[in-house]
């Protein structure tokens, strides 16, 4: 693609409610001026915003608040949660290639603290009850209707159904979930940046951790976090004079197959073949086949982690693997991926995260960089519609 | 009986949805069905995904199915569902609507007793002003 990626920022990274003393908004502004000093850009320079679904930072008052001379491109991700970090960058570079812009900034920042929780109470999510229902707001709590009767508040119980589905029919384990969960971890303890630095977890601490929703326990969930991280793209030309090391962006794709929709987070009804599937497959395929890279070229790769469980069946989605082999494969342990601990051990900012560590992982600045990496992969949510991004090297 | 506490959150619904419930008071469990490709869809919407027609109508439908898929949920996200721990939530495959998939909850069932196939049948549970569908093995 004509776009490179030319800068990255994020804030301090702490548990749920830990930042009190600054607004989500407030983050999401340190995120991008640190993304674009790292780039050796400034705000004036920026004439594009991109975020992806759940985002409650604008950006016609992200670029107010930056002072942002002209905003030509402002874009909102329609997939929702974890799926759509990806995707934010790559519709940057969409809005690059067609010159609609030249320097645009993908973002995400998360305090949920700040804010009202999901299954805080009837009375606060919802203020409308006519006939013993909820008006729902939106399209989206409608079709929370069809879980949130039967105590499904979040996604955890949801994909915990898939999981034991794919359990049941391939034999995954809990031991090849857990060894997702402490090879991520492990990352997370070189990396003083990440939420979960200092807290070891063995096979062990992950077996006796409590049961959530079973089969998924406490330590095969992500993290709730508060923080904020940002990505800077700009064209293959500009990024010649870039302060930092510029990387590549080779590819990215998005797709949402047959009566997706919420998927395992609401009605469970896609199609049989996609059951088992982080519904990722499409982007996959796609993927591979516009950059001509085979899943086996790939050095490392920062795959979604909202369920370890979730990753397994990444692994087989992007073709690491058969399907059904997701645990072997992670049993296997040949790639390297979530080197900075990912949604599990560093930070849950929705995954953009993991397009910051994709980045380091290129300019040779990770603190679990894997020698010589040339290719990096990076995925949205499964289970959710989604995106991925193949990053490169720049020679 | 009621098989969640007073203090659960009720449905968020819409007018494309409320029918559902609606039925549900009546006990009847109805799932939307195009009249002209003779086929169910779930979630409902304003025009068949098939043939793209809003020749839509709500059908009763069978409350028998089998268990795709489950889980044992052990942890209170609402405070009023902290007694009720662990309860069971579960994908049911529905034979009488071409194998519709239905989220709802599995009672009368144990760790040992829920596992993927299990036969259920529907149970309705009442609550002042809401009939929630929710299943038991036959
Ligand atoms: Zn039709």
């Amino acid at each position: 693609m004509n776009a490179t990626i030319v800068g990255i920022g994020e804030t301090r990274y702490t548990k749920w409610g830990g930042i009190s003393d600054q607004s989500e908004f407030s983050l999401a502004c340190e995120a991008i001026l640190k993304a674009l000093d790292d780039a050796g850009l400034t705000a004036d320079d920026v004439d594009g915003l991109a975020s992806f679904a759940g985002d409650r930072n604008e950006a016609i008052l992200v670029a107010q608040a930056l002072g942002i001379p002209e905003l030509r491109f402002a874009d909102m991700v329609w997939l929702p949660g974890g799926g759509g970090a990806p995707a934010s960058v790559g519709h940057a570079a969409l809005a690059i290639e067609s010159k609609r812009a030249e320097v645009v900034v993908a973002y995400r920042s998360l305090c949920q603290g700040q804010f009202v929780r999901f299954g805080a109470g009837p009375e606060q999510v919802w203020p409308k009850v006519e006939r013993g229902f909820l008006v729902a707001r939106d399209l989206v709590e409608a079709e929370f209707g069809w879980m949130v009767p039967y105590g499904v508040y979040n996604a955890t119980t949801g994909m915990a159904m898939i999981v034991r589905r794919h359990m049941h029919l391939y034999g995954t384990t809990t031991e090849q979930m857990g060894l997702v969960a402490v090879q991520t971890r492990a990352h997370a303890n070189r990396n003083p940046r990440a939420v979960m630095h200092g807290r070891p977890m063995t096979l062990e601490d992950h077996a006796s951790s409590p049961m959530v929703a079973d089969p998924l326990r406490r330590f095969d969930c992500c993290l709730e976090s508060d923080g904020a991280a940002a990505v800077v793209v700009t064209t293959t030309e500009r990024a010649r004079n870039a302060k930092s090391k510029p990387v590549e962006l080779l590819g990215y794709e998005e797709a949402v197959g047959p009566r997706y929709g919420y998927a395992g987070f609401a009605n469970h009804n896609m199609p049989e073949e996609d059951y088992t599937t982080g519904g990722g497959t499409r982007v996959a395929s796609r993927l591979w086949e516009s950059t001509g890279v085979n899943p086996s070229d790939v050095d490392v790769a920062q795959i979604y982690d909202h369920y370890t469980g979730m990753v397994l069946i990444a692994f087989e989605d992007f073709a690491f693997c058969e399907r059904g082999e997701g645990g072997p494969f992670a049993e296997d342990g040949s790639l390297p991926f979530n080197t900075a601990g990912g949604s599990l051990s560093e930070a849950y900012v929705h995954g953009l995260n993991h397009v910051v560590e994709g980045v380091r992982q290129l300019r040779g600045e990770s603190t679990s960089q894997v020698d010589g990496a040339e290719l990096c992969l990076v995925t949205g949510a499964a289970g959710v519609p989604g995106s991925a991004l193949l990053l490169g090297r720049t020679r | 009986m009621t098989y969640f506490p007073d203090g659960m959150i009720p449905p968020p619904v819409s007018l494309d949805t409320a029918p559902f419930w609606d039925a549900a008071k009546e006990h009847r469990l109805v799932l939307q069905r195009c009249s002209t490709c003779e086929r169910f869809q779930h979630p409902p919407g304003p025009v068949c995904h098939r043939c793209r027609g809003s020749n839509l109508a709500w059908r009763d439908v069978e409350g028998r199915g089998t268990v795709y898929t489950y889980t044992w949920v052990h942890k209170a996200f609402v405070p009023a569902l902290q007694k009720q721990l662990p309860y069971a939530v579960a994908v049911i495959e529905l034979p009488g609507a071409e194998k519709t998939r239905f989220v709802s909850n599995v009672v009368e069932v144990t760790p040992d007793t829920l596992t993927v196939g299990l036969p259920v049948e529907l149970v309705w549970d009442d609550y002042a002003e809401l009939s929630v569908p929710r299943f038991k093995p036959v």
